[in-house]
């Protein structure tokens, strides 16, 4: 085996530390960060993504409320529920967990949250300011992908990347950061005519389709960076979208699934929690210095 | 020389036909007349040319143009008030404000203050982010003219090689996005990219946003390949005289083209088109009715 492997958890680790510190600060000012995690009707799929997030945010000294709502409940009664932690300043961001119900869209309820309290980065307006350049409250999963390659010895700008999958929240935020960053970005997706010639080309590749085995060794320039965002249960095991045993002969750098993009993501979540009670608290501020009293 | 020119008066004159088509109808049969407000702060030359003719071309389709100009001093507070008003007002379906606006104002601000349903340059933050996820927003008008114009030429662009060179907030971006949307294998080339000749000459499509005057040359261009020019730059010609040129070095890049858009007269003409079919679109979503069929992405 040739590539290093990227060590999601470590870095995971060391993310959570300093933003413990930050947590801690917060407090002291009285802005003690608080998640709401919010579930509709059977938590079997979801649970263990609460769980991690519950223990990833007690070792970040954010604070967790994990709420779970009967599957009956109407749109607008969770539309109403969202108002009421948008208006509660001792809350500080809402994760809303999927799945959700067939009568419950998704993007509705995003949309009902409001924007400084996006800590999932899934409001229009978050994703709309990644285009613009300007990172606020990033998607999650996409911001730790690109914290994973800032954290090899390349230089981004210049640097020739593809991106497999075009997903809103994974592919195309991915691109966007990148390219803010100064890379050159070719997307790729299911309709791409030959995805190898454009991997093959790059420094760095990231994948997120949901696909096992879907890139494979001959696909990668020897010495690329290969960031797996896939995570897929084959025969028991949990696997990435690359082949490992051939990939890992061929890239430079590798991360593993589990324990590559996956911990980071979490950690990435604790982070936006962080900064979004900082943009809460700088407008609170704003708006009592304006308050004549 | 090989390449069909892609003639942008024409089809654009072909957009504002089927507008106009639609507001003679949303008249008769809804009593709607779709309303463009166009707000310009400021006397910029440039911008007097353009608002006057977003005003005529307005009026030529049918629908109720309002112009606001007001004083270049004037404070942000007086214009996000006139911003507030055309918001409210059920009349105005589209609110445009001319860019760049004086210094002292801060353009940011006053886009996001616009309702984003009305926001027919689609600047707004929130359209950005729609744009972004795949979900019904207003379109940028020139990214949105150039992606009628392929559609156009090709029908499906699906699974072709898209090299959109430039990463402009107002062009590229939007542009990546609208191609990716329409299943196009998109790679976004600028000025950090390492190899940009050899990027270009993988493209069937290649849209050229980045405003240096004729800096893609035939010679990047893969044989065959549709090149959209968004480019326009004023340069001095040999006889001493101005000229219009684009991105493109056209000579060259139409000896080997499939397809190309010509400077003047290509992208240009297409971008007060769109931004008529984004006001109509507006009108449509506002009052609950059927968006007419391709006039947006």
């Amino acid at each position: 085996m040739r590539a290093a492997l990227i060590d999601g958890k470590s870095i995971a680790a060391e993310l959570r530390s300093e933003i413990a510190k930050e947590a801690s600060e917060l407090a002291s000012k009285g802005w003690q960060p608080r998640l709401v995690s919010i579930s509709v009707g059977d938590t079997a799929a979801s649970e263990i993504y609460v769980r991690n997030q519950q223990r990833s945010a007690e070792s970040a000294g954010v604070q967790f409320e994990a709420r779970n709502y009967s599957d009956d409940i109407s749109m607008e009664q969770l539309v109403g529920v969202l108002q009421g932690l948008n208006a509660d300043p001792r809350v500080n961001g809402i994760i809303i967990q999927r799945p959700l119900p067939a009568h419950i869209p998704v993007k509705t309820l995003q949309k009902a949250v409001h924007p400084l309290k996006d800590v999932e980065g899934m409001h229009p307006a978050s994703i709309g300011n990644i285009v613009y350049n300007d990172l606020q409250l990033g998607p999650c999963t996409a911001v730790a992908a690109v914290e994973l390659l800032k954290t090899l010895p390349l230089k981004i700008e210049g640097l020739d990347v593809t991106v497999i999958g075009h997903s809103e929240i994974v592919g195309k935020p991915i691109a966007f950061l990148l390219m803010g960053l100064g890379a050159t970005v070719t997307v790729c997706h299911h309709m791409t005519r030959s995805v190898a010639m454009h991997s093959r080309a790059s420094d760095a590749v990231f994948v997120a389709v949901g696909k096992p085995g879907l890139v494979t060794g001959d696909m990668i320039k020897p010495g690329a960076a290969l960031i797996d965002i896939g995570i897929n249960r084959v025969d028991g095991k949990t696997v990435g979208d690359a082949e490992f045993e051939t990939c890992s002969e061929v890239a430079g750098w590798m991360t593993p699934v589990p324990g590559g993009v996956g911990p980071v993501t979490v950690a990435v979540l604790m982070r936006n929690a962080i900064h979004a009670t900082r943009l809460q608290m700088e407008a609170y501020r704003d708006s009592y210095a304006n308050t004549e009293v | 020389m090989g390449a069909t020119v892609i003639n942008g008066k024409e089809f654009a004159a072909s957009v504002r036909e089927k507008v106009a088509e639609h507001v003679t109808r949303l008249k008769e049969d809804n009593n709607i007349t779709p309303g463009l407000a166009v707000v310009l702060v400021g006397e910029d030359p440039a911008s007097q040319v353009y608002v006057r003719s977003k005003g005529k071309q307005t009026v030529e389709v049918g629908m109720n143009s309002y112009e606001h100009k007001l004083e270049a001093d004037t404070s942000e507070e007086d214009l996000l008030a006139l911003i507030a008003q055309l918001n409210n007002d059920p009349a105005v379906h589209g609110i445009l404000v001319q860019l760049p606006l004086p210094d002292h104002l801060d353009s940011d601000l006053v886009i996001n203050a616009i309702d984003p349903a009305k926001d027919v340059d689609g600047f707004h933050i929130s359209n950005v982010g729609l744009l972004g996820t795949g979900q019904k927003s207003m379109v940028p008008c020139t990214p949105l003219g150039c992606l009628m114009m392929l559609r156009d030429h090709h029908g499906s662009l699906s699974g072709l090689n898209a090299v959109v060179v430039g990463r402009s907030n107002i062009v590229g971006k939007p542009m990546a996005q609208l191609l990716l949307g329409d299943s196009c294998t998109v790679t976004i080339a600028h000025s950090r990219t390492k190899d940009l000749p050899s990027v270009v000459r993988q493209a069937d499509i290649v849209v050229a946003a980045v405003g240096r005057p004729e800096m893609v040359i035939g010679d990047w261009i893969k044989p065959g390949a549709t090149v959209i020019d968004v480019g326009i730059n004023r340069i001095e010609a040999a006889d001493g005289k101005n000229r219009l040129v684009g991105d493109c070095h056209y000579e060259s890049c139409a000896e080997v083209a499939g397809a190309i858009t010509p400077v003047p007269g290509g992208v240009g003409p297409m971008t007060i088109a769109c931004l008529l079919a984004n006001t109509l679109t507006a009108c449509c979503r506002a009052n609950g009715l059927p968006e007419p069929d391709g006039l947006t992405a």
